[in-house]
Formats: C-alpha cells, sequence, structure tokens
C-alpha cells in the first residue's frame, strides 16, 4: 500500500479530509494481490487448465501407443499387471495398479520398493494387452502439467505446494476484493468498450472474471482444499494422536490401503481378476479405478478394488477389501463420514473428473477464461500505469520489470509449453533420462523467452513471442506427421478422437494467439498520436477507470 | 442432449437480460425500451435461467447438474456478450 501512496500524492494528501472508500481500499487491495502473485497463478491456471485433458496429452505424447478404440475389460488387465508385476516388483510389500479406462491407454502402478522404509515407490506405465512396460519413448506425458500446477519443478515437492497454497490464497483475496471492487457487476454485466485503452481492458477483465466467477472462486477455494492437511494439519494431529487413529482417518480419505505387517507364512495371491468382477458388478464394467495390493504372497495378503470417479462427485474412497489369500470379501466401504465427505465432494468439483465429455470442455473453458483473467489483470497493471510515464521510453524500475514479466509469463509460457511438445518428437528415443530432458526443454525455452523479453523493447518483444507461439504451435501437428506414424489424416481417417482433437486445439491456440499478435500490432499504430495529441483525454479516461 | 438444451435456454437468457438494459437497447435498436416491455423481458429472462437449471438437474441429479449448469451459464453469457460486441463492431464499421 505504501507503493500506491508515494506514486500518488494528491491521493494521500486528501487522504484526511474524506476518507478512502471501502471500494478503493479494496481495489488497492485487488491490484497488488493479484501483482505479486500473479505470474505464479497465470502459470498456475494455464498448466491446470491443460490438465482437464492430462490423459489425452499423455495419449498424444506416446504416438507408439495404439489409439484404444474400445477399453479393454478392467478384470483381464488387472489380472495381468498383476502377474506382471510379481517379477517387476517381487518383494515390494504394496504394489498399486491404476486401471485403463475411455480417456487412457495403458496401465500406471506404483509400488513400494522392497527393503526400504518410509516413502520410496517405484513406478511404470503399462501395456493392458500385453500387461508388459510399455514400449513407449521415455515422458511424463501430461502429468508433468498437471505436477506442475500445484508443486511446480526444481525444488522439494512440499516447497512447491506451500508455494502453490500461499499463491492459491493471494488469489483467493483478489476474487473477494475484486467483487467488492466491481461497484457495476450487474449495469456492466454484458457491457464492452472498444478501442478505449484501459476502459476495454478493464471491461474484457470483468467479462472474464464475472461470468466465470463461480467457477473461479470454487476452484481457489477447492484447491486449497485438496492441500489442506499439508496446510493445516493441527485439527487432525490434535484429534488423531495413535497410529490406530491414524490409520482410520487415512481410511477416511484415501482408497490406498495402509500395509499392516505381514504374517511371514507364505501363500499365492488369489486370483485377482474374480475380485474385480464382483467390483463391477457393483459399480459397472468400466467403472474401476484402481486395485491395490498389499502383502502380495503372504498369508496376510489384502487387495482392494477401488470405484472410478464417472458419474459421482465425490473423491471420497469406495472399495471392496479382500482377503489377498482365499479371496473372500471382507468389507465393502461404501461411504465416509461427512466431514470427510464434504471434503471428498470439494475436491471431486476441482479435479472434475466425474463429468462426462462436455463436462470436461465446460470445465477447460471455463477455466481458460480464468486464465485469461490473470492475465488481463497483469497487463492492465502496465496499461494503465504507462499513461501516466513521464517518458514511456525510460520507465522506472518496477514498470520495466512487471512489462518484461508478463511477456515471459504470458506468451512466454505458451512457448514454453509448446516447446515441450516438440522436445517430445524431436528427442531420440533411446536418450538417457529422456523424460526428464523434455521438462529440461520446457525450463530451457521458458528461460529463453525471459531474456528475450528483457533484451528487446516491450512492444517488439511482445509481438514476436506471439508470433513465435503461433507459429510453434500451428507447427506442430505438421512436425508430428513427420516424425510418427501417425499423421493429422490418417487419425482423422481412423477415427482416432484423441489424437484430431489434440491437433485441432494446437490449431486453434495458434489461432488464438495470431488474433492477439494482430490487435497488439494494430494498438501500437494507434496508440502513438494519441499520446502526443490528447493529454487531457488520457488523464480523463485514466480516472474514469479509478472511478469504476 | 441434456447440455445443449441447458446452454440454449442460457442464451436465450442472458439474451433477454441483455435485451432488457438500457445501454444495450441503445447500441441495438438506437432507442430505450418501454419499460413494461423491458421487466417482462427481464422476467423472462430470470425464468429461462431457472428452467435450464431445472433441465440440467432432472436429466443428470443434483450433484452433476448444478457442476453443468455453472458451465453452461458461464458460457452462455460469454456467447451473448460475444455477440453484443460483433453486433456493435458492425454497426461502427457500416
Amino acid at each position: 500500500m505504501s507503493i500506491d501512496d508515494s506514486a500518488s500524492p494528491p491521493a494521500a494528501a486528501k487522504a484526511p479530509l474524506k476518507p478512502r472508500g471501502i471500494r478503493q481500499t479494496m481495489s488497492d487491495l485487488h491490484i497488488w494481490a493479484g501483482l505479486l502473485v500473479g505470474w505464479f497463478l497465470y502459470a498456475m491456471f494455464l498448466t491446470g487448465t491443460v490438465s482437464y485433458f492430462k490423459d489425452e496429452l499423455s495419449q498424444w505424447m506416446r504416438p507408439e501407443l495404439a489409439h484404444q478404440a474400445v477399453v479393454p475389460d478392467p478384470a483381464v488387465v488387472a489380472q495381468r499387471i498383476v502377474t506382471e508385476l510379481a517379477t517387476t516388483a517381487a518383494g515390494s510389500p504394496q504394489w498399486s495398479i491404476g486401471l485403463p479406462d475411455a480417456r487412457n491407454n495403458t496401465a500406471n502402478a506404483f509400488w513400494r520398493k522392497p527393503g526400504v522404509q518410509g516413502r520410496a515407490f517405484e513406478s511404470a506405465t503399462f501395456d493392458p494387452a500385453s500387461g508388459h512396460k510399455v514400449a513407449a519413448r521415455d515422458t511424463a506425458g501430461g502429468d508433468f502439467f498437471y505436477r506442475f500446477h500445484f508443486q511446480f519443478h526444481y525444488m522439494p515437492v512440499l516447497w512447491g505446494r506451500w508455494l502453490a497454497g500461499f499463491c492459491a490464497m493471494f488469489m483467493l483475496v483478489a476474487i473477494v476484493s475484486g467483487v467488492i471492487t466491481h461497484k457495476k457487476i450487474f449495469t456492466d454485466f454484458f457491457t464492452f468498450r472498444w478501442g478505449k485503452g484501459q476502459r476495454s481492458w478493464l471491461d474484457a477483465h470483468n467479462a472474464l472474471s464475472v461470468f466465470g466467477l463461480p467457477f473461479h472462486f470454487m476452484i481457489t477455494y477447492t484447491g486449497l482444499v485438496t492441500l489442506m492437511a499439508l496446510y493445516m494439519p493441527w485439527g487432525s494431529d490434535t484429534a488423531f494422536k495413535t497410529p490406530a487413529e491414524r490409520q482410520q482417518l487415512t481410511a477416511e480419505l484415501s482408497a490406498f490401503v495402509q500395509p499392516g505387517k505381514p504374517s511371514g507364512q507364505k501363500a499365492a495371491l488369489a486370483p485377482v481378476d474374480a475380485m474385480v468382477r464382483q467390483a463391477q458388478a457393483r459399480w459397472g464394467r468400466d467403472n474401476i479405478a484402481r486395485v491395490t495390493v498389499v502383502h502380495p504372497g503372504d498369508a496376510a495378503a489384502r487387495v482392494s478394488v477401488s470405484r472410478g470417479d464417472e458419474g459421482r462427485a465425490s473423491m471420497s474412497p469406495q472399495y471392496l477389501l479382500f482377503d489377498g489369500a482365499s479371496g473372500q470379501l471382507l468389507q465393502s466401504k461404501d461411504s465416509v463420514g461427512p466431514a470427510a465427505e464434504t471434503r471428498g465432494v470439494l475436491y471431486a468439483l476441482h479435479l472434475g473428473r466425474f463429468g462426462d465429455l462436455a463436462t470436461r470442455w465446460l470445465y477447460f473453458l471455463v477455466s481458460l477464461a480464468g486464465t485469461a483473467m490473470v492475465g488481463t489483470g497483469l497487463v492492465m497493471w502496465t496499461v494503465k500505469r504507462r499513461q501516466k510515464l513521464p517518458d514511456p521510453d525510460k520507465p522506472y524500475f518496477g514498470f520495466w520489470l512487471v512489462e518484461r514479466l508478463n511477456i515471459a509469463a504470458i506468451p512466454g509460457l505458451s512457448i514454453a509449453m509448446a516447446g515441450m511438445l516438440w522436445s517430445n518428437r524431436l528427442l531420440p528415443v533411446d536418450l538417457l533420462k529422456r523424460g526428464e530432458w523434455e521438462v529440461h526443454a520446457f525450463f530451457i525455452v521458458w528461460a529463453l523467452t525471459l531474456v528475450h523479453a528483457l533484451l528487446r523493447p516491450a512492444k517488439k518483444a511482445w509481438l514476436e513471442q506471439l508470433w513465435l507461439a503461433t507459429a510453434v504451435l500451428a507447427l506442430l501437428p505438421l512436425l508430428s506427421a513427420f516424425t510418427t506414424q501417425r499423421p493429422f489424416w490418417h487419425s482423422l481417417a481412423a477415427g482416432d478422437g484423441v489424437f484430431v482433437g489434440i491437433e485441432l486445439m494446437l490449431w486453434a491456440l495458434a489461432a488464438l494467439h495470431a488474433m492477439l499478435a494482430i490487435r497488439t500490432s494494430r494498438h501500437a499504430a494507434k496508440l502513438r498520436p494519441a499520446r502526443r495529441g490528447a493529454p487531457g483525454r488520457t488523464a480523463a479516461t485514466a480516472s474514469a477507470g479509478e472511478a469504476a | 442432449m441434456s447440455h445443449l438444451a441447458s446452454l440454449a435456454l442460457c442464451v436465450f437468457g442472458f439474451t433477454a437480460l441483455a435485451v432488457a438494459m438500457e445501454r444495450h437497447q441503445e447500441d441495438l435498436f438506437g432507442r430505450p425500451m418501454v419499460p413494461a416491455t423491458a421487466r417482462s423481458l427481464r422476467i423472462a429472462g430470470w425464468a429461462t435461467l431457472l428452467l435450464a437449471l431445472a433441465v440440467a438437474v432432472r436429466a443428470q441429479g443434483w450433484a452433476l447438474g448444478l457442476v453443468s449448469y455453472s458451465g453452461h451459464t458461464s458460457l452462455g453469457a460469454a456467447l451473448v456478450f460475444g455477440t453484443l460486441i460483433v453486433q456493435a463492431q458492425r454497426k461502427s464499421r457500416r
């Protein structure tokens, strides 16, 4: 707040006579809370938005795996992977297998490393047809964007999650203060004043915020809820003290059965497909999420089969628990307590995994509007202040920094994300740690866009990066056509909705960046005479903007 | 199918609400509307939005219906907003 006061001494001098209204105070809070973490929020929003299609993106990033026209029977696949894990993960006290579904053509398993205490896991991706590890390029797939959006990278996971929570808290403050600031939320509901500089930016920012307001608030709040046990552990720490109590808490929150003590007696694992079939009879053939096996090969083995997300807006665990040696059904977990269920619903609302394809698209589009909301907010900070600069060619340091960071954060991120997909197609398949190099490529490209933004004049940097983003997005389907066996026309002929959908989306995003580039270049042409000719008018629009 | 029905109702509802506002009447027709007409448009708009909610909830239940209804209202409002902008652009070019 001190920054704002020093920037506008007349307002500060007037303050004792006429106290600043709640709207003005909230406006300041909104502006500075939004700016401080705006670049993080933009990246979290955009990578989170694409995560609604992370499974499809993962498919696109593993072009060696054929398009899955029919979902294989989960019971058969589960048995296949269990058989495979008996050798791949021999001696491990716990396996957990994510089964393929309509959006996912692989089975993903992770297991505890044998003989290591604590949380040490290994994981692999399996081909549901053969049961063996997939013969595809090493890639993190769409999961990278998903992980990045709440824990970032190159830092301990917990730090990243704390940082994400800190930013989300600021977002929540920005949303609430933004609503209070926005005086004419109903009168201006459909208002857009074209070609009015700052006024137009404000109208666009308001429209993007207000239309998606229920979503923006929900996604920020539920985002915090997903990690609430990390951010606010004191309640559960006080209530649940003994290991047994803590285990009961875990059971209310997750289907991930904690391994107890093995008996030491050997006993073969009963057929897992029979257990999955019992679950299918209850929830439907394709509505099985995971199979978790604890102490396989031991007489005390347990198998849990958990229900999929389809058709229920809750992430609360629902599973069948079996005796692994006899195959007997021990327990059917159908519901959790009201508090746990509240969390389950909020969690599910954030992830949106329960929805059909139309709902998923709605999530994607409104979330994209949220990204644009943060983006327009960031740009507006500079638009509002550029008019007041004594010499626009030599701005003060803070302005210069914000302007440059905006460029690297907005078009720069588009280029970096596309860059990762380019590296997915271009890096040699036998490169050591190839999957990690794709991620490094993302950050290397992003860093380069920052360097570019710092060195070039601002307007040129915006234009060049927007056009570059357009080019790298538009060329990706072509690159893919030349480097894989699955060019666009083949996917179209084969009715492969995933590849066709992703590549059409890339072109749509390229078109969006081209439109932004064209508008930016036109804006530059108009700005100069207006600034020279009518200083009175710019001042008037600026004050009109503040009044709103 | 229920998605499309609910979305269409939302677009209709928001269109009625927008047309009931004086600012957009100036843009669209060049003159304000009779207050009584505007009031009935406003009522029709809100009623249609409620009807869209009913359609979504009937087809998908409260849990999923409310979620998709929230998406339909966001998208519907954005479509009306976009149409008004295009309309205003066309008019200023003429």
